[in-house]
């Protein structure tokens, strides 16, 4: 197993470099100039002539590429143009409150999926069944902005159940920063009050992002359930007088699990894609929102850092579905084992 | 001698159909059948004669839809089986019956290694008789029953997951699946028709020893004649959903009266060289059209026109379910 | 002569049945049927959008800010935007535009992918394979939205380069595809047949593996229809695609969000046909699923 994760880990690096080279290939290709494009029309053309030589736009593309990719090994990702600050810095201020609402995000898909799932393929064709899958229909047409903007004008706007836009409230100041979690850090400074706040905010986005998860995985796990149900094994536990829920819970839940952890790392993959959206329409601090101005404002050191540190994240969870595939189906381990 | 022999199971005029995309499937047309205590009783007939749904009948896992019973009975000692509540079936199964699939391959979960689902097996059918069993002893049990198939290295074997076993080794598991607890009736749907010649031989003999070791009854269902007349007492012939004959095995197999059972006996080939043989012509029926009246007339050469009208019971004397051997109608 | 009519003859009616059974596993599920008729119904909409809204002109710069913010009412279906335009009118042609971005990502997208999938998975153990999915392994190690968002931003925001941007994320999901069922139809009997006899590598990738890989590819197009529909209105949500005042369905519903709760049916309606169309297409898809979904028992 060791070998096969660093295999894995040498692969996506050198997929991510890769993938570097393709965005600056994109940059370079693409018509228009890149800084100017960043300082926009007002700059003057010594302005534009300096950014030029500073991002090496000047350089051959090799050189340029060169250039990046030594000061990326000296863990030196450029500088912003949209903050003006070093990106690295960006990414360590913004990743946690993303990271926080997409972790809070996938427990809710699922807790929530997988017992919706479950439920519906267990008692297939009941009343149940048919909600969740008008339900499920409904959650993987809908775009996240749009789920986002409903529940907002919904619970927020119309009903006031739930809090606006941002992680707190403008009133309440965050507490010190410690991971840049807000669950753990107002924990750290005594203040559950601030907690409860936090989680109230953290709601909407993280159903937001689910509900297409919910509908996405529930999907998989009733399809899986059935086909396994239909399985030759789960008639004969239950022949040889293993109690129902038994065969239930533990012989026909584990192989009907399989399919939907393995869409995972690809579900993890739109989940960050999504976060995008949602995290502009509820002015969330994050990663994402600051992806989306970044592109905006063609800020290319920080697209590429950003398209990076997604492609990071992507593998990494990648791998790690991986090994809990290996982890469920011995099949997959057996063989991997083999060969 | 069997007749006064305690019946064990009885199934009486059994009709199941499956109700499916062009219609209503009719399999199983009313069948009868009898396992006395201790009896070895064989089930014979083509692929598709309804031999798997008769088993599964008996074990109430049918599911339902697409299968629907029409009517009949499944008594087990007395009790029917088909109007049993869930816990009396779970019951049932846990302590009375046990079953051997067709097909090993598939009759094993590929994500629990052998021992987690021979041993919760122990586990389930202990707590059914209020016993608490140590791990020790569940593993002691579990090894045992495996040794008892002929298993080597059972020990080894516990820790193995489905995929890393042979065919052949896979269906010695599903035995000690099957008889790692007492039980009094052994359902074997063509235990070996998946494996290699010479591997279905070995098992044959092992199933046949175990089965006379514990005095249970089984009912072995098979397309092979060669095994039917090898281990079992009893026959029964099936075809298209309905039983024609049913006799001692060596009687019925020395003057089989019913064309079908007739034709079935000339189909095997001789190892004297007589050329090959002959078959029946014709193949088994649609089961959305059934042919009307016995439903072997399409392809019986003794066909009268009564055939294709009325039904023919299996009497009781003669143990035929044909016109030919009823005197009032001839 | 006769005899070769009759061959034609039966081959039209083998054809015929075919689609009597196809349609028939189709409308099994009557949710399919309603959204083939939904979307025919915006795809016609669509179509003649200049000669059946009631306000043409309001899908351009127009503005009536006497009429400006109006609630639905019978003259405005759904209401008018905070300029005065009429949200209904916007709405088809937003789904103009939809479906035009739609169709023009695919028919770049599509090609491309099943190329390089039909080359790679032929040319299986070779250079050209390596070459061809590594390439393919780079565009799809992050999500396709991040990459049309990232090559998108690089371009003028305008609503063709969001077309360009999108297909560029989108096709190595064919070339994956159409490799994968490429390798195995490979290994298949009639094909390898076709290579003892010396048959054409070009005729069996046309003629025999290709027509293998229609039924999933016209599902997966289906399907795609919807998901490359929802990112452009992403796009031109977040202001990487369409411009205003183009009425771009994403763009109206970034443009309404400013102004919620209280004018709500500027956002909602638009948002809602988003839906709409995108269900309709995941409802066509699955229904063709059904119909090549293998023969069940």
């Amino acid at each position: 197993m060791g070998a096969y994760i660093v295999k894995r880990l040498l692969q996506s690096i050198l997929v991510l470099f890769g993938l570097s080279l393709l965005i600056f290939f994109i940059a370079r290709v693409v018509p228009g100039d890149p800084a100017r494009a960043a300082l926009g029309n007002l700059a003057t053309e010594e302005q534009v002539e300096r950014l030029r030589a500073e991002m090496h736009l000047d350089k051959p593309f090799f050189v340029q590429y060169y250039y990046w990719l030594i000061s990326v090994l000296h863990g030196d990702l450029g500088k912003s143009l949209y903050t003006q600050r070093p990106v690295t810095q960006d990414l360590v201020q913004f990743l946690p409150a993303t990271l926080e609402l997409m972790l809070f995000a996938t427990l809710i898909s699922l807790v929530v999926g997988q017992t919706m799932g479950v439920l519906s393929g267990y008692f297939r064709n009941s009343w149940f069944d048919g909600l969740f899958r008008v339900i499920s229909y409904a959650g993987v047409a809908t775009p996240p902005f749009v789920i986002a903007i409903f529940l907002l004008f919904i619970f927020s706007q119309l009903l006031g159940l739930a809090p606006g836009v941002g992680r707190l409230p403008i009133t309440m100041a965050e507490p010190p920063r410690v991971t840049g979690f807000l669950l753990i850090d107002s924990l750290l400074a005594g203040r559950p009050d601030v907690t409860l706040v936090a989680l109230k905010h953290m709601l909407l986005p993280a159903i937001s992002l689910a509900i297409a998860h919910i509908a996405q995985e529930g999907r998989i796990t009733r399809s899986s359930l059935i086909d396994v149900q239909q399985k030759d094994y789960i008639l004969a536990h239950q022949v040889h007088g293993i109690r129902p829920t038994k065969v239930i819970f533990k012989y026909l839940l584990r192989p009907s699990i399989v399919p939907t952890v393995t869409v995972m790392g690809m579900d993890f993959a739109f989940l960050l894609s999504n976060a995008f959206l949602v995290e502009v329409v509820f002015m969330w601090p994050g990663f994402s929102r600051y992806a989306v101005n970044a592109m905006l404002s063609k800020d290319l050191n920080a697209i590429v850092a950003v398209v990076l540190v997604i492609g990071l994240t992507v593998a990494l969870v990648n791998l790690l579905v991986d090994v809990t595939i290996a982890f469920l189906d011995p099949t997959v381990r057996i063989r991997r084992r083999g060969g | 001698m069997e007749r006064n022999m305690e019946s064990l199971v009885q199934v009486k005029g059994l009709s199941v159909g499956f109700r499916v995309f062009e219609g209503l499937l009719r399999v199983l047309d009313g069948i009868s059948l009898r396992i006395g205590q201790g009896e070895r009783v064989g089930l014979v007939g083509e692929t598709g004669c309804g031999k798997t749904t008769t088993v599964k009948s008996i074990l109430k896992v049918l599911p339902q839809p697409p299968a629907v019973i029409f009517g009949g009975e499944v008594l087990f000692r007395g009790k029917d089986v088909l109007r049993m509540g869930r816990r009396a079936v779970h019951q049932l199964r846990r302590s009375s019956v046990a079953a051997i699939f067709q097909d090993p391959l598939q009759a094993l979960n590929p994500v629990f290694t052998v021992g987690t689902q021979l041993s919760d097996i122990v586990r389930d059918w202990a707590a059914g008789t209020g016993k608490r069993l140590s791990k020790k002893e569940i593993f002691r049990r579990c090894v045992e029953a495996l040794a008892q198939t002929g298993m080597p290295d059972p020990e080894r074997i516990m820790t193995c997951y489905p995929i890393q076993l042979s065919g052949g080794m896979r269906q010695r598991v599903c035995i000690a699946e099957a008889l790692v607890r007492p039980v009094e009736l052994l359902l074997a749907d063509e235990p070996t028709t998946n494996l290699d010649v010479t591997i279905q031989d070995q098992i044959l003999r092992k199933l046949d020893e175990l089965v006379e070791e514990k005095g249970m009854s089984i009912l072995l269902i098979t397309h092979s004649l060669g095994v039917v007349m090898d281990l079992t007492e009893r026959v029964y012939i099936m075809y298209a959903g309905t039983i024609v004959e049913e006799g001692k095995t060596e009687e019925l197999f020395t003057n089989p009266k019913h064309p079908y059972t007739q034709g079935l006996l000339k189909s095997i080939p001789k190892l004297t060289g007589e050329g090959i043989s002959q078959g029946i012509p014709g193949r088994i029926p649609n089961y959305l059209h059934p042919p009307s009246g016995c439903r072997f007339h399409p392809r019986c050469e003794h066909v009268m026109p009564i055939c294709t009208q009325q039904k023919p019971p299996l009497t009781e004397s003669e143990g035929v379910a044909c016109h030919l051997y009823r005197g009032d109608v001839r | 002569m006769s005899s070769r009519k009759e061959a034609a003859l039966a081959v039209w009616q083998a054809r015929w049945k075919g689609l009597s059974r196809g349609w028939y596993r189709y409308s099994r599920n009557p949710l399919h049927v309603v959204g083939l008729v939904v979307l025919l119904l915006i795809g016609l909409a669509a179509g003649l959008a200049p000669y059946i809204t009631p306000y043409p002109e309001h899908a351009g710069p127009y503005t009536n800010f006497r009429e400006a913010g109006l609630p639905p009412s019978k003259a405005h279906w759904f209401g008018t935007d905070r300029v005065g335009r009429d949200v209904f009118t916007r709405v088809i042609f937003g789904y103009r535009f939809s479906l035009l971005l739609g169709i023009v990502v695919l028919s770049i997208s599509v090609p491309i992918g099943v190329l390089f999938g039909l080359i790679a998975g032929y040319k299986r153990g070779s250079w050209i394979e390596t070459v061809l999915m590594r390439v393919t392994d780079i565009f799809l190690s992050v999500p396709p939205l991040v990459l049309a968002m990232a090559v998108a931003a690089m371009l003028t925001p305008n609503l063709f380069n969001a077309m360009l941007a999108i297909s560029i994320s989108w096709w190595p999901w064919y070339s994956r595809l159409i490799y994968g069922m490429t390798v195995s139809l490979r290994e298949q009997y009639f094909v390898r047949e076709l290579e003892l006899t010396g048959a054409g590598k070009l005729q069996i990738l046309l003629r025999e593996i290709l027509p293998n890989c229609l039924g999933p590819l016209l599902t997966k197009v289906t399907l795609d229809m919807g998901f490359a529909i929802l990112m452009g209105a992403t796009l031109s949500f977040v202001g990487l695609g369409a411009q205003p005042p183009t009425p771009g369905l994403g763009t109206m519903v970034a443009e309404g969000a400013k102004r919620l709760p209280a004018e709500w049916w500027s956002t909602i309606f638009p948002a809602l046909a988003i839906v709409v169309v995108i269900l309709a297409f995941n409802l066509v898809g699955d229904g063709l699923r059904d119909v090549f979904a293998e023969e069940e028992v």
